[in-house]
């Protein structure tokens, strides 16, 4: 892929960009985005950059009207009429204000299939995966089946603790908090439909007004503290395997604080207190139960969740992996965003690290964690055990010795091999509920925090994924929001929703024992033992 | 001979290789030591390094913590059924998460040393209410109820410790039993376990399993 150089007051950066795309659209899954107000038509003119030389498609007719001939003499440009041919040097010295919503990358996206609702007014839906760590959000126009656009942002909950425990701690402890928690989650889904509304079409408050459904998705935890309902029952465990209702109490004080006054706020009640509708809107994107007996899925993240289907009934459960796969916890761990390392390999007796982006290395996120764990321990650098045959000391293991950000400790390898391990043993408890075995396995979808970029070799090496053909084994990015957005065009509301739960069966792995036996023999970094 | 079956043996438990640590037992068997030697003269003492190493060893990892506790457990558990006669046990404990709590791997370090120690553990699980570990202490005639909990509320809560200290006052139960609590929140405030009524707390699994040795001691002193 060509390669975009951009200067600005951050310094240089270098991007990967596909032939033919924009450089707007280029920055926008970026921190650097450029100044915009319409949907990257060439009509608003505030996407100004500087074109310092490289090959890029000559002007448009939208240039023409909106820039002087002074300006086109200087090399001024729009970046979202500007492509890419090759590689090309920029300057952007107006970037737009920072900030911590970002496009998701096309690559991610899926187009639902089927027929498209017929509206006559309010077309426009918001579809939202409101994740611990990460929320994501895309606004469609519901009657042309066009997504507008998308953003992902962190969950600004995030400052009152990384995990849901620590969060409905909070939540319980103090009620003044439990409104404060509420308050950021939805402050936060507001301000990703505005970023989008101002930067995509250039209205926001008359479009809000023609919003006429926002669908909410989310883990059990996450939708409890959104709507102040039943976060204290969910600390208590008798409640983990009880149906929680999640929905808004007051929906009228949403739509008015939210300026959409016409938006009815559906939101899927999950299968139960530890199992969120966010992973039955991965079964929606991934069609599970129409695919043969012996079909998993797995919703890689802090609290990783899972379903097997057996033809019959879909075996559902969670663990607390922990946010190590998210890059929480890691020393230099990051989300997989641009500038994470997402791959790495062997070269010689070092390593190559592709990052996201191909800018120089900010950090490391799931899949850049999972490979140098599998290439150094196929390099001997690391032992089964998790400790490295020579210490690196406290300040770790550099994978790039000029680059200071690329370096692995041994927590961060502890960090990891346990949730590989609450993974791995949650899978397996779970074949053992519905009497199958790893190799009856005839599907297994992963979603969640890896992304496309998982190296499948380097997590069967390291126990993360068992050891099966690896035709079976699908990468999905970001399906949750596809399951999500599938439902908002097909416009059945729950219907969709609770036709999945009701197959659902729940196992609360705390109960069954076995399970913590299970999960110390995954500590290891080896292959799963799939034959025993 | 047994120089070489304790080092091969400590390999394969810092290896944390369990296949290695039992082909090592099996072929220490197969020579002619008896189960009781295995126990006593290569598991125990690997057991103790391991404790009096943890504080020494800034490499070793939680995952480590977890595969070599199992590897004592389990060793154990198989030679103890291979011993000629019953052996003497130093103790008996009940172990258990707190009410509301379902986090159960904290204790399963601190249970793995303690079984390989010769300490007979009884395991309540999760979710245990106050009244059962009194109960249970009663029933097993232990010297020392453990009490873990992984979250604040559970820690400090009134249904936790707190209760089952209250139990053993209302019922004059102080003298016979030692309560001591361990996990993350009093790994943050280091007087928690006062506050809540402990006798003693550790920061680790390993340590520990250290702490209620010393406290089985002192309660069959008194």
């Amino acid at each position: 892929m060509p390669t975009l150089l951009i200067h600005s007051a951050a310094g240089e950066q270098r991007l990967a960009v596909a032939v033919g795309q924009s450089v707007r659209d280029a920055l926008d899954i970026t921190e650097l985005r450029v100044r915009a107000a319409c949907g990257g038509t060439g009509t608003c003119g505030a996407c100004l950059v500087k074109l310092i030389g490289g090959a890029v498609s000559t002007p448009t007719v939208a240039e023409y009207m909106k820039l002087t001939p002074d300006e086109r003499a200087a090399g001024t440009r729009l970046a979202c009429q500007m492509r890419l041919k090759g590689d090309a040097e920029i300057l952007l010295d107006q970037p737009a204000p920072p900030s911590h919503w970002k496009s998701l990358p096309v690559e991610n996206l899926t187009t639902p299939s089927g027929s498209l609702p017929d509206l006559q007014e309010h077309i426009y839906g918001v579809a939202v995966d409101l994740g611990t760590t990460h929320i994501r959000v895309a606004l469609w126009d519901r009657k042309h089946g066009k997504r507008i656009a998308t953003r992902r942002g962190p969950n600004p909950q995030g400052a009152y603790g990384a995990d849901v425990l620590n969060r409905l701690d909070a939540a319980r402890a103090h009620p003044d908090r439990a409104a404060v928690l509420a308050k950021l989650a939805r402050t936060a889904i507001i301000q990703a439909v505005r970023d989008i509304l101002a930067r995509d079409v250039g209205e926001v408050t008359p479009m809000l007004a023609e919003i006429g459904q926002v669908l909410i998705v989310g883990n059990t935890a996450m939708l409890a503290l959104l709507t102040e309902h039943g976060g204290a029952a969910l600390v208590d465990p008798a409640y983990w395997q009880q149906t929680i209702d999640c929905r808004p109490a007051d929906a009228a004080a949403w739509q008015s604080q939210w300026f959409m006054p016409n938006a009815a706020i559906v939101m899927p009640t999950p299968v139960a207190g530890f199992i969120g509708s966010d992973l039955i809107a991965d079964l929606i994107a991934t069609r599970l139960t129409a695919g043969p007996a012996g079909s998993m899925l797995i919703d890689v993240g802090t609290n990783t969740e899972i379903a097997l289907w057996d033809g019959q009934h879909l075996h559902v459960t969670s663990v607390p992996g922990g946010p190590a796969f998210e890059g929480v916890g890691i020393r230099h761990g990051m989300p997989a965003e641009p500038g994470a390392i997402c791959r790495v390999r062997a070269a010689d007796d070092g390593f190559t690290c592709e990052t996201i982006g191909g800018s120089a290395a900010r950090g490391i996120c799931g899949s850049g964690l999972a490979d140098a764990i599998a290439v150094l321990l196929a390099q001997g650098k690391l032992k089964p055990s998790g400790r490295f045959a020579v210490s690196p000391g406290p300040e770790g293991f550099a994978l790039d010795p000029t680059n200071p950000k690329s370096t692995i400790t041994g927590i961060d390898v502890d960090a990891f091999q346990r949730a590989k391990a609450a993974t791995a043993a949650a899978m397996a408890q779970l074949l053992l509920q519905a009497n199958l075995h790893w190799n009856d396995l005839q599907r297994l979808c992963v979603c969640g925090a890896f992304g496309h970029t998982l190296d499948i070799a380097h997590a069967q090496a390291v126990g993360l994924l068992p050891p099966l053909d690896p035709a079976r084994i699908e990468l999905f990015a970001d399906a949750s929001l596809a399951g999500c957005e599938e439902s908002l065009l097909a416009m059945q509301g729950n219907a969709q929703f609770s036709a999945l739960t009701a197959k659902t069966k729940t196992v609360n792995l705390s109960l069954v024992s076995g399970y913590e036996d299970r999960y110390i023999d995954h500590l290891r970094l080896r292959p799963i033992q799939i034959n025993i | 001979m047994l120089d070489q079956i304790v080092k091969a043996y400590n390999e394969a438990v810092f290896e944390t290789d369990k296949e290695a640590a039992f082909d090592v037992v099996n072929a220490a068997l197969a020579d002619g030591m008896t189960a009781e030697e295995i126990v006593f003269k290569v598991v125990i003492p690997a057991v103790e390094e391991m404790m009096s190493n943890i504080t020494k060893d800034p490499d070793a990892n939680l995952a480590q913590h977890f595969m070599t506790a199992q590897i004592a457990a389990e060793v154990t558990e198989k030679m103890l059924v291979k011993f000629e006669y019953p052996p003497e046990i130093i103790g008996r404990v009940v172990i258990g998460t707190a009410h509301g709590d379902l986090h159960s791997l904290g204790k399963r370090i601190v249970m793995g040393c303690l079984k390989a120690l010769m300490v007979e553990v009884t395991d309540l699980g999760v979710n245990v209410p106050a009244e059962k570990f009194v109960e249970a202490a009663l029933a097993q005639d232990a010297q020392v109820i453990a009490v873990s909990a992984m979250m604040v509320h559970t820690a400090t809560g009134d249904n936790g410790a707190r209760k089952v200290r209250q139990i053993l006052q209302e019922r004059g139960l102080e003298s016979r039993f030692r309560l001591v609590v361990g996990g993350a929140p009093y790994r943050f405030d280091n007087e928690l376990y006062k506050t809540v009524g402990a006798d003693g707390w550790a920061p680790d699994g390993v340590n520990a399993g250290r702490m209620i040795v010393n406290m089985i001691k002192e309660v069959k002193a008194s």
